[in-house]
């Protein structure tokens, strides 16, 4: 009798496995992944959630500061300092608030943009070092190798690699918190470690509170996940695994990192949690286009985030995950209604690590991988849960269907050449990563515009009338030429940009002092226009503000325009 | 313990579906490197666009428009003649295309996402008078319409001689030319260019008081002729069921020649058209009431021609 095929893998026989230079992999993915987001970030724009954010960040690193230095003084000032975006929990706000601190304010080595993202990029390291090691684990160095990359050889993962925001943290810390749980229901060698385990796991889960409401959706989805596989457990006649000790400790300590790391929450506990909660349920509808119709008001199309997803994930990696999708669900089949008879001194969620054997999966494992490879896609389905922002609302799937696509890849390569299944597997990686990274490549910085070759990139988007871009970062491709051209004290109205992003740009040198903000194009020297089909009447406004229907710059992406500039006659030099 | 070897047949199959899978991989890996490799050429360059600007310097003529396809290249706008209307709607089947007489197509013909859809409608309604030419990625072709739509007179652009009312009171120009009512609603009446239904529209906007009214515009001696096309459409965002129908009157020197409705959840550039014939060949007085019902009210578009 086995357990539940939840034990923890042991070193993969044969010698095949990772070695000690592949236990380096997480961290060397961990550096890699850091450095190039580091390196691409400044192209890209700052959002309109980036932008408050960042205000956010400084002012919440600023209490902290005072609370180690004058706790009286830092307590006086609390609430003025978390009032800013208190509908989002704090922690990785703080994070980029410490890393703003120490490197721009302290250290004067980064822009105040960069020093605030650099706690972005460290959320994007953890990230690719927990695939590297998950990769590492289900299907040896071509899982460490490829779960990273095809995770970030899309360019919406990409774009949100950057941001000082919310999505791709969370993404990190879903599957930071998964894989603590998943490690939780090994058999442990002693009481101390299994209460080790549970605390992990129970702090995973902490951080990921504190970063973003989404980890709400964890416990109950890894309650599920442990349900369904004792019930399979009992049916196959097994001995199913004990209540895992992860739930209490989630249960304990995910609220206390949560309240330890919101001050706001420390006064009037319960209005503010229920201000909290009564935003995000019930959080506004933006208008979205979608296949040439505009979604205001639910019920929206369940199909949505599949579609968004198969139309902007680069086409080899999409047919990865999907693999992936297919081959862990066929090991859960083919596990499940497999009588267990054998070897149970391994582990059987470690799969098939070994050229030329088929192993043994654990139905058990197989279900955790696709419950949360599913799970934030299909709450996003849901009709009536707000559809806008694209990829970025299910983005905690993808980690798991890179992990997925990675192990079908080397599945492949085994299969079809058992004895050089590593050269295979490799020359499968290629194809797989190298249009996709090209992509990434040719769309960045502008990637909440980013669609597939199968949807004729940019321009096959544009005629299908899918959402042309979102979040107001685009006009950072046309600041050199306000700076250049723009009349002194000229007032611009940013349309999606928002004047925190403004004068963050101004506050790094990267648009000039004497350039005003206006609310309303009517108001406005210079009008940018972003491409947004929901707010198209703006665009035609400022025609008529203008009396003119001709702009000075034109920022297209594959000639599709993403920013438009208008000038009246004389503030465009 | 050991494992025990898989089934022959369990392997060849595991191995054809590898097969599969790697097969698609790399047809898909070849189709996205081939995709990208190939699509600046698909796409104009700066000098493509300049030199179909020339071209259209010196070839258009009043009364012609430029068409784009696929609509979205509008860059077009930042870089043709500035005297040529830029249409950049998906279709022009059903447009009327008030004035025009020959529309020239700029089209990216290899680029991805064209449906020839644009050039097809045309060819419905007129001859292909100048066959496409390519040039670099563009290409260029002019098609004459059989039965341009000429207006004898077009009410937006009679503003200027218009008056206004609201619940009897007039409603005084302001510097701009707009018509604004008294009150603290904000009624209004100016000529801008707008969005309806995701496209552009030139109109009266008139922006009704909530459940108040009727707004009364009056336009003297306009020529008239056969038929009168009324068109009217909500302003911006599509309406929703919370907000308020309009409904628009026209009178023809004083007598009731018809009413058209906005309605809630009808997104759209709505045609009434209104027999005219009686008062053919001279002018006449033009009245739109507009009133509001319950509900939050929407600026309406409104625009009229006189067709012979």
């Amino acid at each position: 009798m086995t357990d539940l095929g939840t034990r923890l893998p042991r070193p993969s026989p044969a010698g095949r496995g990772p070695g000690r230079g592949a236990r380096l992999l997480p961290l060397a993915w961990a550096a890699a992944t850091f450095a190039l987001l580091a390196a691409t970030a400044p192209a890209q724009g700052i959002g309109r959630d980036e932008s408050v954010y960042l205000v956010a960040a400084e002012s919440y690193a600023s209490f902290w500061g005072e609370l180690a230095r004058s706790p009286r003084a830092a307590l006086a000032v609390l609430d003025r300092a978390f009032t800013v975006n208190r509908e989002h929990p704090p922690l990785a706000k703080e994070v980029y608030g410490a890393t703003h601190a120490l490197f721009t304010e302290r250290l004067a080595w980064t822009s105040h943009l960069q020093g605030a993202r650099l706690g972005a990029f460290a959320f994007g390291a953890l990230l690719s070092a927990l695939l590297a090691a998950a990769g590492l684990e289900l299907a040896g160095l071509a899982g460490g190798l490829l779960a990273p990359a095809l995770f970030w050889a899309v360019p919406r993962h990409f774009y949100h690699g950057h941001p000082a925001a919310l999505d791709q943290p969370i993404a990190a810390l879903w599957l930071a918190v998964v894989l603590a749980y998943r490690r939780s229901l090994a058999p442990a060698p002693t009481r101390a470690a299994a209460l080790g385990r549970a605390a992990w796991a129970g702090l995973a889960f902490g951080v990921a509170l504190a970063v973003k409401h989404n980890a709400w959706f964890l416990p109950p989805l890894l309650l599920v996940h442990w349900a369904a596989a004792s019930a399979l457990a009992r049916w196959r006649g097994e001995r199913a695994t004990p209540f895992p000790l992860a739930f209490p400790a989630m249960a304990l300590l995910g609220p206390a990192v949560f309240f330890a790391s919101w001050p706001w929450l420390w006064r009037d506990t319960a209005a503010r949690l229920g201000a909290y909660v009564g935003f995000h349920l019930h959080h506004e509808n933006y208008s979205w286009h979608y296949l040439g119709t505009l979604l205001r008001e639910p019920p929206f199309p369940i199909e949505y985030p599949f579609v968004v997803t198969a139309l902007t994930v680069p086409a080899t990696v999409l047919l990865a995950y999907v693999g992936g999708f297919a081959h862990s669900a066929w090991r859960f089949v083919t596990s499940s209604v497999r009588v267990p008879s054998v070897h149970p001194e391994r582990s059987p969620a470690q799969p098939d690590v070994v050229e030329g054997r088929t192993d043994t999966a654990s139905p058990a494992d197989e279900l955790l991988w696709l419950l949360n490879a599913l799970f934030p896609i299909a709450l996003i389905a849901w009709p009536t849960v707000p559809h806008f922002g694209g990829v970025k609302h299910w983005l905690p799937a993808m980690p798991f269907l890179a992990l997925l696509g990675a192990r079908a890849l080397a599945a492949a390569g085994r299969a079809l050449w058992p004895a050089r299944g590593g050269a295979v597997t490799a020359a499968l990686g290629l194809l797989t990563l190298a249009p996709a990274a090209w992509t990434v490549a040719h769309i960045h910085p502008y990637g909440t515009g980013a669609y597939n070759e199968l949807t004729g990139g940019a321009p096959g988007a544009a005629t299908l009338g899918m959402q042309r871009q979102y979040w107001g970062d685009a006009p950072v491709g046309v600041l050199a030429a306000l700076d250049a051209h723009a009349a002194p004290g000229a007032r611009i109205w940013w349309q999606e940009t928002t004047a925190l992003a403004v004068r963050a740009y101004q506050r790094d040198g990267r648009l000039r002092a004497d350039l005003r903000w206006a609310d309303a194009p009517e108001e406005a020297d210079l009008s940018l226009w972003q491409f947004h089909q929901e707010f198209r009447d703006k665009e035609y406004r400022t025609w008529t503000a203008f009396g003119e229907a001709r702009p000075v710059v034109v920022l297209a992406l594959d000639e599709v325009p993403l920013v438009m500039v208008y000038a009246r006659r004389g503030a465009w030099r | 313990m050991k494992i025990a070897p898989p089934a022959a047949g369990a392997l060849s199959g595991a191995r054809a579906v590898a097969a599969l899978f790697a097969a698609a991989i790399a047809a898909l890996s070849i189709h996205g490197i081939v995709f990208l490799a190939a699509l600046p050429s698909r796409l104009p360059s700066a000098s493509d666009w300049q030199r179909v600007a020339a071209r259209l310097e010196r070839e258009a003529q009043p009364a012609d428009a430029v068409a784009l396809a696929p609509w979205w290249a509008e860059r077009a706008r930042a870089v043709l003649p500035a005297a040529l209307p830029v249409l950049a709607f998906p279709r022009l089947a059903g447009e009327d295309l008030p004035g025009i007489r020959r529309v020239w197509v700029v089209a990216l013909p290899s680029a991805p996402g064209g449906t020839g859809l644009v050039e097809r409608d045309l060819a419905g309604r007129g001859t292909r008078a100048v066959a496409a030419e390519r040039v670099g990625a563009l290409a260029l072709s002019r098609f004459d319409l059989a039965e341009p739509v000429l207006p004898l007179s077009q009410l937006s652009e009679r503003i200027d001689g218009a008056s206004a009312s609201l619940m009897g009171r007039p409603c005084p120009r302001d510097g701009g030319g707009a018509l604004r009512c008294p009150g603290r609603a904000g009624a209004h009446v100016s000529r801008e260019a707008r969005e309806v239904d995701l496209l552009p529209r030139v109109c009266l906007v008139i922006e009704p008081p909530p459940a108040a009214g009727p707004l009364t515009l009056t336009f003297p001696a306009v020529p008239l002729g056969r038929t009168l096309r009324v068109l009217t459409g909500i302003v911006g965002e599509t309406p929703q069921q919370a907000d308020a129908a309009v409904k628009v009157g026209i009178a023809l020197d004083g007598r009731d020649a018809g009413e058209t409705e906005e309605r809630p959840g009808t997104p759209g550039w709505h045609r009434t058209d209104v027999d005219s014939a009686a008062l053919a060949g001279r002018p006449a007085t033009l009245t739109f009431t507009v009133r509001a019902g319950r509900g939050h009210p929407r600026p309406i578009c409104l625009e009229a021609y006189a067709l012979p």
